[in-house]
């Protein structure tokens, strides 16, 4: 075999064997490429320990519902699932019905639309059986077979159990149906062919199931089901690959999504959550805010508001034991937080364009002070908050564009959103002073940029 | 639900029975009846409803009652007891400052802060100050000649 495929060889001639060469090369790199991104560590895969089925897990069952609920109907125990896997803040238009779909992903490639999953008939989820249902959650394929993109985050609800999507599924059926058609998904090729999803499906999310860790405690099983399974934290938090895949290699090492930034949550103690204690972690996650840490927008805001702090505080500890329990990996980001900035306006970083300043002191120092320490609240802070110290200034653009709205202690805590009130080149200018006086770095965000953010948060 | 509240307003004491994030504003204005300070854009962007929580102007229509605690609280009905709001009154008076007045108390608010912190403020200093407070009449000249001339104590 071996000495007639050497005479073969021999017998071409030197540019094809040169073309030969070349082309098995490109076909090993092409292979180690797909290896690599089939190859993809699960969401689970960091932490050492057996991994056993859930009927063979000896520990209390970690996934379904809090002990508080245990004894619920199906629809209530529905209901606190939906909330825990967030799927309303997605399912809803802006300004629309709850549930009722038509929020838009802009993407580089196009626009997709979430779904309308009211019990409605014709638009909504009445139809679906609940194998058909099962298959749309656990495996992104629609009711007629079609591919679902990953903006559906199958990917981690795959490991959701069927009785928890099933009991999910009760609940939205008691809600009232809307008769809303979802608006066409606007793809470029080849990204509109819904059929390259099954492919993508089955190389990157196969459906497989959760599997509890044997060797972990029942508090850090359940953190991990509601993290990787419920909330689906990676789905923002992890970068994803070449072909869009979460890529666990650098699993919560932060990542944009939807136009904004979401940090690092690994153990790292510079870049990362790795010196923010527990109680820091749940007061986050309860209320949006932990001192000297900043305040949740956007995104997270919206986690926190309709998800985090909605679940009973065991399943908050839980969750918060998990990620932590997550290894440190360490992002492009300043290493130290900047202290906070001068009282006086003349004293601290200035940038080349005096815009900014102009706008800081009309627009925001009567809440954020020179200093940047809040005035009417702690959560108006922005010293010690990774958005000011994070030089892209991607979240400050964003912060600035759509405002802020947070249930504090002491009652609702408002920023007003500036997005309609000023020009592209305003807001970039506002932006570079904010980064420059409260951060570690400035940012030299342009019009331009900000422009593509407002267009990637869907504004 | 409802909390009482001991609020240092002006040098004295008020009870208050109110819900804890009841902004301050609705206090001094609804249930103590201080109605000098008052409200404009109630997002914390205009300054008309300043007053000062231990000396800081704060925008009074987003501070939650709950967050004032033991800090003495100033308003307008208050400030001509300070130095720095005496002076600045008495600008006001010479220079003839107010126009409607609505955002008056608030600018007098800023006004003596901005003095008791910059006894001898520039242009640049009073823009970071003040620039806050709106005035819808335009009077920002006079606004800024009032605080030059409140600093050089020759308006009394």
């Amino acid at each position: 075999m071996m000495r007639s495929a050497v005479s073969w060889f021999e017998r071409l001639g030197r540019t094809r064997q040169i073309l030969a060469i070349a082309g098995a090369a490109a076909l090993v790199v092409l292979l180690a490429a797909a290896a690599w991104l089939v190859g993809v560590p699960g969401a689970m895969d960091f932490a050492d320990g057996r991994k056993v089925a859930l009927a063979d897990y000896p520990g209390a069952d970690p996934t379904g519902v809090p002990a508080a609920l245990a004894g619920a109907g199906l629809v209530e125990r529905g209901e606190y699932l939906a909330r825990a896997a967030d799927c309303v803040v997605c399912h809803t238009g802006p300004g629309g019905v709850p549930y009722a779909g038509g929020f838009a992903f802009t993407l580089p490639f196009g626009t997709i639309y979430s779904t309308n999953i009211t019990p409605d008939e014709e638009t909504g989820i009445g139809q679906y059986t609940d194998a058909q249902f099962l298959a749309a959650v656990q495996r992104g394929v629609g009711r007629h077979g079609e591919g679902l993109y990953p903006a559906m985050p199958y990917t981690s609800y795959g490991y959701m159990t069927d009785a928890d999507i099933l009991a999910i599924k009760a609940y939205l059926l008691t809600l009232e149906p809307v008769r809303a058609p979802s608006p066409e998904a606007r793809l470029a090729f080849p990204f509109n062919q819904r059929w390259l999803m099954h492919v993508w499906s089955a190389m990157f999310a196969p459906h497989k199931g959760f599997m509890p860790n044997a060797e972990k405690s029942a508090e850090w099983n359940r953190g991990a089901y509601l993290a990787e399974a419920l909330a689906h934290c990676g789905e923002c938090h992890t970068p994803r690959n070449l072909v869009f895949a979460i890529d666990n290699r650098a699993k919560f090492k932060g990542a944009v999504a939807a136009g904004w930034r979401a940090y690092n949550i690994t153990q790292d103690r510079k870049t990362g959550i790795g010196d923010w204690s527990e109680a820091d972690l749940l007061s986050y996650l309860s209320t949006g805010h932990a001192p000297g840490r900043g305040t949740a927008s956007g995104p997270m805001g919206e986690a926190i508001d309709e998800s985090f702090s909605l679940l009973a505080p065991e399943d908050r500890r839980a969750l918060v034991a998990y990620v932590r329990s997550v290894p440190a990996k360490s992002s492009a980001l300043p290493a130290s937080l900047a202290p906070a900035a001068p009282a006086s306006h003349r004293l601290g970083a200035e940038t080349a364009d005096a815009l900014g300043k102009t706008l800081f002191e009309g627009a925001c120092v009567s809440c954020h002070a020179w200093t940047g320490e809040g005035t009417l609240s702690p959560l108006a802070t922005l010293t010690g908050a990774r958005a000011v110290n994070d030089p892209s200034a991607i979240n400050v653009v964003q912060a600035i564009v759509s405002g802020d709205h947070r249930a504090a202690a002491g009652g609702i805590i408002s920023m007003p959103a500036f997005g309609g009130a000023y020009s592209d080149t305003e807001i970039a200018a506002l932006a570079n002073y904010v980064t420059a006086r409260f951060g570690a770095a400035p940012s030299r965000v342009t019009e331009k940029d900000v422009a593509s953010l407002r267009r990637q948060a869907g504004g | 639900m409802q909390d009482t509240f001991r609020l240092r307003i002006n040098g004295e004491v008020h009870a208050v029975t109110v819900p804890p994030d009841m902004p301050l504003l609705w206090v001094l204005r609804d249930v103590i009846g201080l109605t000098g300070t008052k409200f404009g854009c109630g997002i914390a962007q205009c300054g008309a409803c300043t007053v000062h929580v231990d000396g800081r102007p704060v925008r009074s229509c987003l501070l939650p009652t709950s967050a004032v605690g033991e800090q003495a609280v100033t308003t307008i009905e208050g400030i001509g007891e300070t130095k720095e709001g005496a002076r600045v009154q008495m600008a006001w008076l010479a220079l003839e400052v107010i126009q409607c007045g609505y955002c008056q108390s608030g600018q007098i608010m800023s006004a003596a802060a901005l003095l008791a912190q910059t006894p001898a403020p520039d242009d640049a200093d009073i823009d970071a100050a003040m620039a806050g407070n709106i005035c819808r009449c335009g009077t920002y000249l006079r606004i800024r000649a009032a605080i030059k001339l409140a600093a050089s104590g020759d308006a009394a």
